[in-house]
This record gives structure tokens, C-alpha cells and sequence, in this order.
């Protein structure tokens, strides 16, 4: 009878156990959740619409989206980028020498876990490796040659599905989780986490600045931004939402970053390339 | 040549205007301050613009917080009452004193 | 020979106001340098926060200014926001793992 009751006991404790904290799901299952989770916040939102960020969080902000695309401020942009990628080197190669297909329609494909060198390569480490290898000099990655090249490379791309892969390579799941670790992690004087916005307060606004929801987040990179009154590449954005809550940016492409837009581009497989984006 | 009495009426509008339009208090400067308090940035608060709206309105404050620790104890660092809330622990992380949490409560008790 | 005592009195005088003017100049370096340090120490952590940096350098320029009372209250405030930015830094470690939507 003592061993019957001890038994039930011990079955029950096991059915009400909190999930632990190491009780971390393999990276499909995330994936599955995070979708879920925006999708069923917010049932309005055709699944395709969230890569429009804050636009797609209501109707009037769609229809403002819908306006400025008809006269996209990122045009000029797109056009630079066109002409630079064109342009050969001094040694006579060109980007589309680096890249699979020439470099066109394949941004869909970014950030993707090198085996070689065991580490991400984000589409703006990419391009500066390439000029690297050709004898030309890096651009900075925050400022608006780099944002040029990729915004073309966006836009020959768009429309395409996002499909980041993570390879059997317990170094690619270890870059997935610590840009997981990132992206949930408090930092800064004012003790934001990336989630704490573009999670829980996804779709509310501060001041008057509708917060884009994390779903899809990485797919209108890179944007004009009306604030800047200019272009803003990944890494432009990633070290200003850093500063913004007070916290030291790392150096941009920093490792870590990296593992971050890994990590929030996989979260957004499936979803349409929608660069060169504007934004507010 | 104005008379005695509308020179009176003159002044004690003068007066009035001068009341209803009194300077900001030290809380409310805090409060709406983008580097300090900067409340507006998260809430809707009467006298400030283009509030957000990540927090709650922050109304009938002395109806909702009778206790003034619970309200200097939320903006002091909500963490400890809601370990998922997006409000900065403003003593905590230093980022107000505890003089200016005390103004800026005394200020939201008249909102 | 003695030295006049006029003299002596200037200098004594003198070397006193030198000493009295050296001692916040040293009370300011080595705040400044604990300041300093842990604010290196949250950098290689990764959890420092802009305000640390922003608050040390503002210590550095009042000191340059003469302004030593002042210097070592800021370079002071700059080591607690870096020893806090450290603290805040040690509370998230594993904290994110509830986090992550299931």
C-alpha cells in the first residue's frame, strides 16, 4: 500500500515539475513556437506581412507602408549599389566573383555557418571578405557604401524565402544559441533585452514609434530610416538599439552580433525578402 | 486712461494667468525629462505629449497607490514585484536618485 | 648663513598651499583608476554601459579643469554604475533560458 502511494506520489511530482531552465527545444521546435506565438498575438497579420515590421502591426500604418513605396526612399541606394557592384576592382575581378549565382538572388541565403572557418558570415562580412581577397579596402560597416551594395543585393533578391540552415555541426548550434542567449538577455543602464521590445512590447509604441515585432525583423535589412534621414545597414542598427538603452555596442560584425542576426534570420525562415526596407 | 477698476481686473487676470501657467515642478521636469525620468517615453501622462504605450496610463495615481513606498518602490525597481516587466529599475541601475524617485512621486500624486 | 626670516616664512608658506593643492589631485587619480578599472572589467564582460564611459570622461575633463571636488564625485559615480553594470551582468547569466518562447 506505502509503495503504491509512494509511487503515485512520485508520478505526480513528475507531472507537475516546472519545465527547468536547461529544457531548451532543438532549434525547428523554436522555430515552430516563435512563428506561433506572433502569428496567434497577432491573428490579423497575413504570416507574409510581418517582414513590413511596424507597418504591419495595424491598417493605417499598412496603408502609410503601402504610400512610401511608390516613392521608395531607398531608391537612390539600391542605384549606388547597382553601380558599385558592376565596378571591377583594380585587380579586375568583381563582387560577382565572390559570389554564388554573381551575387543576384541570393540574399535569402544570409547569414549562413561556414565549416571552414567556424563561424557566421553575415551578407556584410561577405562583401568586405571579398574586397579583402581582391586587395581593395573594407568599407565601414555602418555607414552607407556597405549599405548601398547590400540594399541592391536585397532588392535582386526579393520576394525569395528565407532559408538559413543550420548545419549538423555542434559549432553552428552553439553560434544559433548564443545569439539566442543575446536576443533574450537584459543589457544596458535601461536593462532592455532585444525581446524585451520586439517581443513583449512588439506592436506597442514608445513615444511615437511603433516597435516592430521580432518575426521577420532581419527581412527588410537593410532600411532607410527616416530618423537618420539615411540608410542603415544590420550593423548600424544593431550597435544604435545597443546605445539606445545605454549599453556599449559591440564592434560592428562582432562575433556575437553575428550569432544574433544567425539566430533572429532563422527565426524568419520562410518568410519574403523584403529589402531595402523603409522604416520610420 | 484706463479706470481703477478695470486696472483691478486687468491685474487679477494677470494673476490668474500667471497661476495656471506656473512653472513646472521639479517632479514633472524629472519626469519628462528624455534623460532622466523619461516616463513619457513609455507612458500616457496628463501636460506631456506623444506619450507611448508600453506601460500603463498613469492616472488616479493617488486613488491607485494610497501606499507611496509601493509607487517609489515600482520606479525604483519593478523587477522584484514583476521579474518580466520592460521598466528600467531606475535606483537599482542608478539611473535616478532617490531624491528625484521622491519628486517624481510627489509629482505624479497631482496626476 | 641663515636665510632671512621673511623668507623662510614665504616659503614655508609655500610648500604648505603645494601640499594642501597636491592632495585632491592624488584623491582624484585614484578614484579615477578604480573608476577606470572596473569599467574595463564590465567592457571585457560585455555588460558595460554607455553612461560608465560618459561619466568617467566627464571625471577626466573636471580634473583637467581644476575642478577636483567635483572630478573624484563623478569618477566615484563611475565606478558604482560600472560595478553595477557588472552586477546586472552576473544576475542575467542563464536568465534568458525561461525567456525563450516555447
Amino acid at each position: 500500500m506505502l509503495r503504491k502511494l509512494l509511487f503515485l506520489s512520485v508520478m505526480m511530482l513528475a507531472a507537475v515539475r516546472p519545465a527547468l531552465a536547461a529544457d531548451l527545444a532543438d532549434p525547428k521546435a523554436e522555430f515552430k513556437a516563435f512563428r506561433d506565438y506572433f502569428t496567434s498575438r497577432f491573428p490579423k497579420v497575413p504570416l507574409d506581412d510581418f517582414v513590413n515590421g511596424p507597418y504591419s502591426m495595424d491598417e493605417g500604418l499598412r496603408k502609410q507602408w503601402q504610400e512610401i513605396e511608390e516613392f521608395p526612399p531607398y531608391e537612390f541606394a539600391v542605384d549606388k549599389g547597382k553601380e558599385m557592384f558592376a565596378k571591377p576592382f583594380a585587380n579586375g575581378k568583381t563582387y560577382a566573383d565572390c559570389f554564388p549565382n554573381g551575387g543576384i538572388g541570393i540574399r535569402q541565403n544570409y547569414p549562413y555557418f561556414d565549416t571552414k572557418s567556424g563561424q557566421v558570415i553575415t551578407l556584410e562580412l561577405a562583401l568586405n571578405q571579398c574586397r579583402e581577397q581582391n586587395g581593395e579596402k573594407p568599407f565601414s560597416y555602418t555607414k552607407d557604401d556597405m549599405a548601398a551594395l547590400t540594399a541592391y543585393m536585397a532588392f535582386t533578391s526579393r520576394g525569395k524565402r528565407f532559408d538559413i540552415k543550420i548545419p549538423d555541426d555542434p559549432r553552428a548550434l552553439a553560434a544559433y544559441r548564443k545569439g539566442e542567449e543575446y536576443f533574450y538577455t537584459r543589457r544596458g543602464q535601461l536593462n532592455f533585452s532585444c525581446a524585451s521590445c520586439h517581443v513583449q512590447s512588439a506592436g506597442n509604441h514608445i513615444r511615437t514609434e511603433v516597435l516592430a515585432p521580432a518575426l521577420g525583423i532581419m527581412a527588410a535589412m537593410p532600411i532607410y530610416r527616416s530618423e537618420w534621414s539615411g540608410m542603415g545597414t544590420t550593423s548600424r542598427r544593431f550597435t544604435s538599439c545597443n546605445s539606445q538603452v545605454r549599453a556599449t555596442p559591440l564592434p560592428p560584425q562582432d562575433e556575437l552580433y553575428r550569432d544574433v542576426e544567425y539566430f533572429l534570420t532563422y527565426m524568419g525562415n520562410g518568410l519574403p525578402v523584403s529589402g531595402p526596407g523603409a522604416r520610420p | 486712461m484706463i479706470s481703477t477698476s478695470a486696472g483691478i481686473a486687468i491685474a487679477a487676470l494677470l494673476a490668474l494667468a500667471t497661476a495656471v501657467s506656473a512653472a513646472p515642478s521639479a517632479g514633472e521636469k524629472l519626469a519628462f525629462d528624455r534623460g532622466k525620468g523619461n516616463c513619457l517615453t513609455c507612458h500616457e501622462i496628463k501636460g506631456g505629449d506623444s506619450p507611448g504605450n508600453l506601460g500603463p496610463p498613469l492616472a488616479d495615481m493617488k486613488a491607485r497607490f494610497p501606499n507611496r513606498a509601493d509607487l517609489v518602490a515600482i520606479i525604483s525597481d519593478e523587477t522584484k514585484r514583476n521579474p518580466r516587466t520592460v521598466m528600467p529599475p531606475f535606483a537599482r541601475n542608478h539611473i535616478l536618485t532617490d531624491r528625484e524617485i521622491d519628486a517624481i512621486v510627489d509629482f505624479l500624486y497631482t496626476r | 648663513m641663515r636665510l632671512p626670516i621673511s623668507l623662510m616664512s614665504i616659503a614655508s608658506v609655500a610648500v604648505l598651499a603645494m601640499t594642501a593643492m597636491a592632495a585632491p589631485a592624488d584623491d582624484f587619480k585614484a578614484a579615477y583608476a578604480k573608476a577606470e578599472a572596473a569599467s574595463k572589467q564590465s567592457a571585457a564582460l560585455k555588460t558595460q554601459w554607455t553612461t560608465t564611459v560618459a561619466t568617467l570622461k566627464a571625471a577626466k575633463a573636471a580634473a583637467d579643469a581644476g575642478k577636483f571636488d567635483e572630478a573624484v564625485t563623478l569618477a566615484k559615480e563611475a565606478e558604482v554604475l560600472a560595478e553595477a553594470s557588472i552586477a546586472q551582468g552576473r544576475d542575467e547569466q542563464g536568465a534568458w533560458k525561461d525567456r525563450v518562447i516555447r
